[in-house]
């Protein structure tokens, strides 16, 4: 593993029916003109920056995943044309029919001026942008990173989807992020580490679009733990991505036994029974490290159609030693 | 960063298919900008856009934007000479927007008007992730897969995410563009906010009044530069760094001293070891909005100082084709470098005193340059900047 | 209308267009200042002027004149409402 150690500092999640913590964390001018999910995504950014204790004028880099963006404000937009015209469209809502639109109004709420970026993508994409970020530090882009991602399905989607033939997926809505930056940043200012992201890999598998793939064989996961110099023993659980999709949650379960063989650690689903929305990639990444004691966790996200997320998480006490592979080898030679 | 070279270009422009119509068209400073025949503008200030032409082809039960997305990428591969062995390793970064709403607004606009119209085909295809997974699926890219999404910058920003993973060994070689059909939703929203000019955009015009809308798709092929020379392939340019930075500012206006513009430019400089006096050309975002090309006419002072940098905007051919204006410009910024002419800035008649650059009036110039850059400033300040230089 | 008439109605589109809470229109006076970052103003940037600009169009049928200096007009909801009954009078 080369470039900088990246750790986790802050996470904060936020689901769609703690209204009262999203009100505490917003003032009413700036909530005025931000739609819901807009709302949830700042009260979590909040949330990890706080617990995390960052300056963020020294910069800060935001990547937010998100399946849905803010279809909500989309169709209350299009609603307005359709039902008066013209003076029905609303200049206020236009700016959310884009998808980036809960990174840009955080990005204005929390001052972050590095990057800004908003990934889409079907089930995976918190992970994904969990991911991208941890490579952005590691290779040394960017200082601290605010990483996760946000949902609010509409119902009219969700149902419509189903309808076309799309998965029997539990949906919930929220935010949720972690703060990443590099080791040595972190211990420069006395940071609480949480954690340790020690390797990440994301890929695609053949399949058709919104379609389940054959195989059980990927690439992701060992690539994943190959960054981290561990191997697939050193796995104590797996946070996986079902959600109620059944014939999805087949497909992943072969993909991790395949991936992790012959072992067979415990697999936990935190999507469930609330709903998956893309912020619950962070609370998985932070939940990860604080149960891992002195093994690794494996975060796991697979899409219909193919998008693979693999994130190898260390928790707290790994981080304290250099516990490389080669370190772990000897220190088990000197149990022995 | 280490080197990336640009081994591959594949375009469908308002010009029609293919790299080459693209270039004769922005060379040559033809405008094509007309009447919208895509969707009914009865009752909007402004009725026109860049459409791309019949004949774009593809299954009719894809959305139109995928449709532009697959032709665009299958153009890149193959004038790239990616064996399909090579695809299953290949990164897949596609910018955009839009995704496929032209045909899902088509059914809910039937269903709101009570009539009872079946689920189109296209339907599951309207989020803008859509376009990875069918380009991906169609042609066995199986390397890391993600669509991004920074408003009008999203073209831009890909080919950066798909120079990071080549840069750091992750992938040998990656497949990078933007995507945007033309929607209902972006039309109406932009006349909304009095941001289009009724008649076709100006440009660093002194009587600009506003953008045209366009559409199209992309798509580069990125790879190390040594395994390109390795197998022989043609490099057309090299991307040798970028900038990605956010205004935090405002949700539509952009920094009125273009401070996140002109950090940007000043990264991507940076991070190619390149001083500003070589940059010999600017493809500049410019969107002919009053505010915009003033205030990135002034961050482009900042970086580059005034006069001698060539500065033209490629929007003013194609109007801004949203989320595949960053690659379709890339692609313009690249073909300058290759063919050593500089596209013009057409309509520009009355060049805006305040603006201290040559803005290429009307007719393409001959001009080797070593560096140019290519500017994509988002909808709320969403800044990449990419630098292309010239092939060894 | 008459001035008052048309500040009611500007309270409600604050509050139905512009997102404001209801609580806070009820304590806005015809002496509130409209741009943003001016003491006891109400904080409208450009997009809500945009938005402001629509729904009065919409709800008094006027045509707001963009070739005109519209700016004295939006300084305060006095003048505001004055320039809007000024325009709906007779129709």
């Amino acid at each position: 593993m080369t470039g900088h150690r990246v750790v986790i500092t802050g996470a904060g999640v936020v689901d769609g029916h703690a209204t009262g913590v999203v009100s505490r964390l917003l003032d009413e001018s700036e909530a005025r003109r931000l739609s819901r999910v807009c709302r949830m995504t700042v009260a979590a950014g909040r949330l990890a920056l706080t617990e995390a204790g960052l300056d963020t004028d020294r910069g800060l880099a935001l990547l937010v995943g998100t399946e849905f963006g803010d279809m909500v404000s989309t169709i209350a937009f299009v609603d307005g044309f359709l039902q008066r015209g013209t003076p029905g469209l609303s200049a206020l809502l236009f700016p959310h029919t884009v998808m980036n639109t809960m990174a840009a109004t955080t990005a204005i709420a929390v001052s972050a001026r590095d990057l800004s970026l908003t990934l889409n993508a079907p089930t995976v994409a918190g992970e994904l942008a969990i991911a991208r970020a941890a490579a952005a530090v590691r290779a040394g882009r960017v200082g601290a990173c605010l990483a996760g991602g946000a949902d609010e399905p509409p119902p009219l989607v969700v149902a419509t989807l189903r309808e076309a033939g799309a998965g029997a997926e539990v949906r919930g809505e929220g935010a949720g992020f972690v703060v990443l930056e590099s080791l040595d940043a972190a211990r420069a200012r006395g940071a609480r580490i949480l954690g340790e992201i020690v390797g990440v890999a994301w890929r695609a598998l053949a399949a058709r679009p919104h379609g389940i793939g054959r195989s059980p064989r990927s690439r992701a996961i060992a690539a994943a733990l190959d960054e981290a110099g561990a191997s697939s023993a050193e796995i104590g659980c797996v946070y996986t991505s079902a959600s109620g999709d059944d014939r999805r949650e087949v497909w992943e379960g072969a993909l991790i036994d395949s991936a992790l063989a012959p072992h067979r650690p415990a697999r936990r689903s935190l999507s469930l029974p609330a709903g998956r929305h893309s912020g619950v990639a962070a609370r998985a990444v932070a939940t990860a490290a604080s149960e891992a004691g002195e093994r690794l966790a494996l975060v796991h996200a697979v899409a219909r159609g193919g998008s693979q997320v693999a994130i190898v998480v260390a928790g707290p006490s790994r981080v304290a030693g250099s516990r490389t592979r080669k370190g772990l080898a000897s220190a088990e030679a000197l149990r022995a | 960063m280490r080197p990336v070279a640009v081994t591959g270009l594949g375009v469908v422009s308002p010009f029609g298919a293919g790299v080459k119509a693209f270039w004769e068209g922005i060379s040559g400073g033809v405008c094509a900008v007309r009447p919208v025949t895509l969707i009914d503008t009865e009752g909007f200030r402004c009725r026109i856009a860049a459409e791309v032409p019949d004949g774009i082809g593809g299954s009719a039960r894809r959305s139109r934007a995928d449709r532009l997305a697959l032709a665009a990428a299958r153009e890149a591969l193959d004038d790239a000479g990616v064996a399909r062995a090579e695809r299953a390793e290949a990164a897949l970064i596609v910018g955009a927007v839009g995704g496929g709403m032209l045909e899902a607004e088509a059914w809910y606009w039937q269903r709101a008007r009570g009539v009872p119209a079946p689920l189109p085909a296209a339907l599951a295809s309207s989020f803008p992730s859509s376009h990875a997974d069918v380009v991906g699926s169609v042609l066995g890219l199986g390397g890391p897969r993600e669509t991004v999404v920074t408003a009008c910058s999203s073209g831009a920003a890909s080919l950066a995410l798909a120079a990071d993973l080549v840069a750091d060994g992750v992938v040998p070689l990656a497949l990078a563009g933007g995507v945007d059909a033309l929607t209902r939703i972006c039309f109406m929203g932009f006349n909304t906010l009095k941001l289009l000019d009724p008649t076709p955009c100006r440009p660093f015009d002194r009587d600009r009044r506003g953008m045209s809308i366009g559409e199209g798709a992309a798509f580069v092929v990125l790879e190390d530069a040594e395994r390109a020379r390795a197998r022989g392939a043609r490099v057309y340019a090299e991307l040798a760094g970028y900038g990605m930075t956010s205004d935090a500012f405002h949700v539509t206006s952009p920094h009125p001293e273009g401070e996140g513009m002109a950090r940007a430019m000043r990264a991507a400089l940076r991070q190619a070891g390149v001083a500003a006096a070589s940059v010999g050309y600017a493809n500049a975002h410019g969107t002919a909005t009053p505010q915009n090309d003033r205030i990135e006419a002034r961050a482009l002072r900042e970086v580059f100082g005034e006069g001698r940098l060539l500065v033209s905007s490629t929007k003013s051919m194609i109007g801004h084709t949203m989320a595949a204006a960053g690659t379709l410009e890339a692609v313009a910024t690249v073909l300058a470098l290759v063919n050593e002419v500089i596209p013009p800035t057409a309509r520009l008649e009355t060049p805006d005193p305040e603006i201290p650059f040559d803005c290429v009036p009307r007719v393409a110039r001959e001009a080797a340059v070593e560096f140019a850059i290519s500017n994509s400033f988002g909808f709320g300040g969403q800044n990449v900047t990419l630098l292309f230089g010239r092939a060894a | 209308m008459e001035p008052k008439e048309v500040f009611d109605e500007l309270k409600t589109i604050l509050v139905t267009r512009l997102k404001f809470d209801p609580r806070r229109a009820v304590d806005l006076t015809l002496e509130t200042t409209l741009p943003k970052g001016i003491e006891s103003s109400i904080g409208l940037d450009s997009l809500d002027f945009i938005e402001l600009s629509i729904a009065i169009e919409e709800r008094f049928g006027i045509a707001m004149d963009e070739s005109a200096d519209l700016a004295p007009h939006f300084t305060s909801f006095d003048t505001l409402s004055r320039y809007i009954a000024s325009r709906t009078a007779g129709a």
